[in-house]
């Protein structure tokens, strides 16, 4: 691999073999040195994307990079149509539009967290655990039935993303202003969504499901930016809600079928594969037309999810004693991490695949809402559950230089089984409580493969993003309450 | 035989078997290690599966999604599997499985959490000296 060292933070990994064109990557000495460690199979990762059909250049890697299947997380490509680019179902992932939203509210930390950290046993606050828990299920064994969806409310779902639900009641008119493409992907096709997929996402719609999605009450302890900070309307000691979850069953089944569809179309269109998990199809032609479809479709059913835990949130909230007009949780942004989407860059249309990657756009950019324009979108950075999460803000050079993209996380450094076996003999709840962070888990699997040593330091993925210029600090957000599925 | 991997971002297990339908078992025995602390022993329920695949590799990732959907959708893990494979006239590979199932307790069999999809990542069905293996990384 010919690896060139551009700037301080910026690698380009010169084309070779049978790359189309170069890769480029972001990184840290840190982060660098863990790339080294796994031999580089992260950077393997990109330089075979970088091999797909009408790629431009150059494909990418966030700072959060990691090991994934096919693409690498942290993946960035994009693919002209014009020039026979393809949609690589495996590049945007199992879970569809999976991505993350924060909602801020009027309440200040001192409301949630009276002892200031010290006192965990707070009536209140454990009520509030104990409500968002009971209210937002993982979604195995536990389906969502107080909503009554059937087939008919989840193909409106489908074409409407999150605007179906607020048309139900599930939520504010207003909420929908402050979606990343307003809560919902035209050009959806609910009818190339199989009846396996919407089986499967009946039940799942308003629930967060395992692994690392969550759901965690938080407040600011940090401005770095205090002029964007202003715009997104975060000051120090505000209380946020911040939920991660996805497109569920529905959209690992979507991906599923269109994976094994788009590995025979690509053997049909003689397109070569390094990793079958990279299976693709012409954009233009009928097989990745379907998948568009079905996966917009998909892509509006998360959209709709976040929607629907959000209402549930709300409800938790005053349940808990915290009414509307004390909390006034609002949504600040939603944005997706796993998508394909069409969007301008360098003056041509292309298809940009994000895994595990942030649309990150800067100031002025058309798409954002006004309140957002002037300073460049909000982009969400979730840390680990014992540590902190981050918000940036979309910059120019994500603009010319990541197809307007960012980080999306911390990034894992150590496997699910790897952490399990670190965490034998802690109680790592206890140890979160210590810490001030209550924690309400399905299960202790699910603590012990969370834990905050299991993951890179978020810190060190936000200061290379904000230091190579895609993205820029503007607060960071310590956890209150975790609900883990 | 099962052996665990640990892929940094998901999980996975390497299989080996004496027969390709012994090696398929060993998947779902795999599937059930991975997502329950305690996966049941018995059942009284019972279930079908049909499927079909162009090859090998194919038919393994379809008989792990459905096995996934079979626990996460429906509640019923599979606690024995009777399977039988054919080769389909060069034009591919059937299964069929006879499953005898116990229905989902979250709590009861330490669920550890849901499974997204076999992938095909490094998916690789070989039959070397007459045994059968194969490599599967899941995504959690």
């Amino acid at each position: 691999m010919n690896i060139e060292h551009v700037s301080e933070f910026k690698y380009r990994i010169l084309k070779e073999g049978k790359m189309r064109v170069d890769a480029a990557f972001y990184a840290s000495e840190g982060i660098l040195e863990d790339l080294r460690s796994e031999d580089y199979a992260s950077l393997k990762q990109i330089c075979n994307v970088a091999m797909l059909p009408g790629v431009v250049e150059p494909a990418l890697t966030m700072p959060d990079i990691h090991w994934g299947y096919g693409f690498p997380i942290g993946g960035v490509a994009a693919f002209d149509p014009e020039d026979g680019g393809v949609v690589s179902p495996g590049g945007v992932g199992f879970d569809i539009n999976c991505g993350v939203r924060l909602l801020i509210s009027e309440l200040s930390r001192k409301d949630v967290d009276p002892s200031e950290g010290r006192l965990v046993e707070d009536p209140q606050r454990i009520g509030l655990a104990d409500t968002l828990y009971e209210s937002i299920p993982s979604g195995v064994g536990k389906g969502r039935k107080d909503t009554g969806f059937v087939r008919e409310d989840l193909e409106e779902v489908l074409v409407e993303g999150a605007g179906a639900l607020v048309g139900r009641g599930y939520g504010e008119p207003k909420d929908l202003e402050n979606i990343e493409s307003e809560g919902r992907l035209p050009s959806a096709n609910p009818k190339g969504v199989s009846n396996r997929a919407y089986q499967r996402g009946v039940s799942q719609l308003g629930t967060l499901g395992s692994g690392n999605h969550f759901l965690e009450v938080q407040y600011v302890d940090e401005i770095y930016d205090e002029e964007v900070a202003r715009a997104y309307g975060l000051s120090e000691g505000k209380v946020t809600v911040l939920i991660h979850s996805g497109s569920r069953g529905l959209g690992h089944q979507v991906c599923q079928d269109y994976v094994e569809r788009c590995m025979e179309a690509a053997k049909r269109y003689g397109i070569e594969l390094e990793d079958r998990q990279l299976a693709a199809a012409p954009i233009r032609s009928p097989e990745g037309k379907a998948y568009l479809g079905a996966m917009a479709a998909a892509a509006n059913f998360a959209f709709a999810n976040r929607q629907l835990i959000t209402h549930f949130t709300r409800k938790a909230f005053r349940r808990a004693g915290f009414d509307s007009e004390a909390h006034h949780l609002r949504v600040l942004y939603d944005l997706a991490h796993n998508n394909a989407k069409f969007e301008e860059h360098g003056g041509r249309e292309v298809l940009v695949h994000r895994k595990g990657a942030t649309r990150a756009y800067g100031p002025g950019n058309e798409e954002l809402p006004e309140r957002y324009r002037s300073v460049g979108q909000p982009v969400l950075v979730p840390g680990d559950m014992g540590r902190y999460s981050f918000v940036l803000a979309g910059t120019e050079g994500a603009m010319s230089e990541t197809f307007g993209s960012s980080a999306h996380g911390a990034g894992r450094k150590m496997g699910r089984r790897a952490a399990k076996k670190a965490a034998k003999g802690r109680n790592l709840r206890r140890e979160l409580e210590d810490k001030g962070i209550l924690v309400r888990a399905a299960n202790r699997a699910t603590i012990d493969e969370e834990m905050s040593e299991a993951y890179k330091d978020a810190a060190e993925v936000v200061d290379t993003t904000d230091r190579a210029g895609i993205g820029k600090k503007v607060a960071r957000l310590r956890p209150l309450i975790v609900v883990k599925g | 035989m099962i052996r665990m991997l640990d892929h940094t971002a998901d999980v996975g297990f390497e299989l080996k078997a004496p027969t390709l339908e012994a090696m398929f078992d060993e998947a779902r025995r795999a599937l059930l290690m991975t997502v329950f602390e305690r996966p049941p022993r018995s059942g009284e329920d019972e279930d079908s599966v049909r499927l079909s695949a162009p090859d090998l590799e194919t038919l393994l990732v379809r008989w792990i999604n459905e096995l996934v959907f079979l626990i996460q959708g429906d509640g019923f893990v599979p606690v024995h599997a009777d399977v039988r494979i054919e080769e389909s006239g060069g034009e591919g590979f059937s299964l069929e499985a006879s499953l005898t199932g116990a229905s989902l307790d979250v709590e009861g069999h330490g669920w550890q959490g849901e499974i997204k999809s076999a992938t095909f990542h490094r998916l690789d069905v070989t039959n070397e000296s007459g045994c059968w293996q194969a490599q599967v990384i899941l995504d959690v």
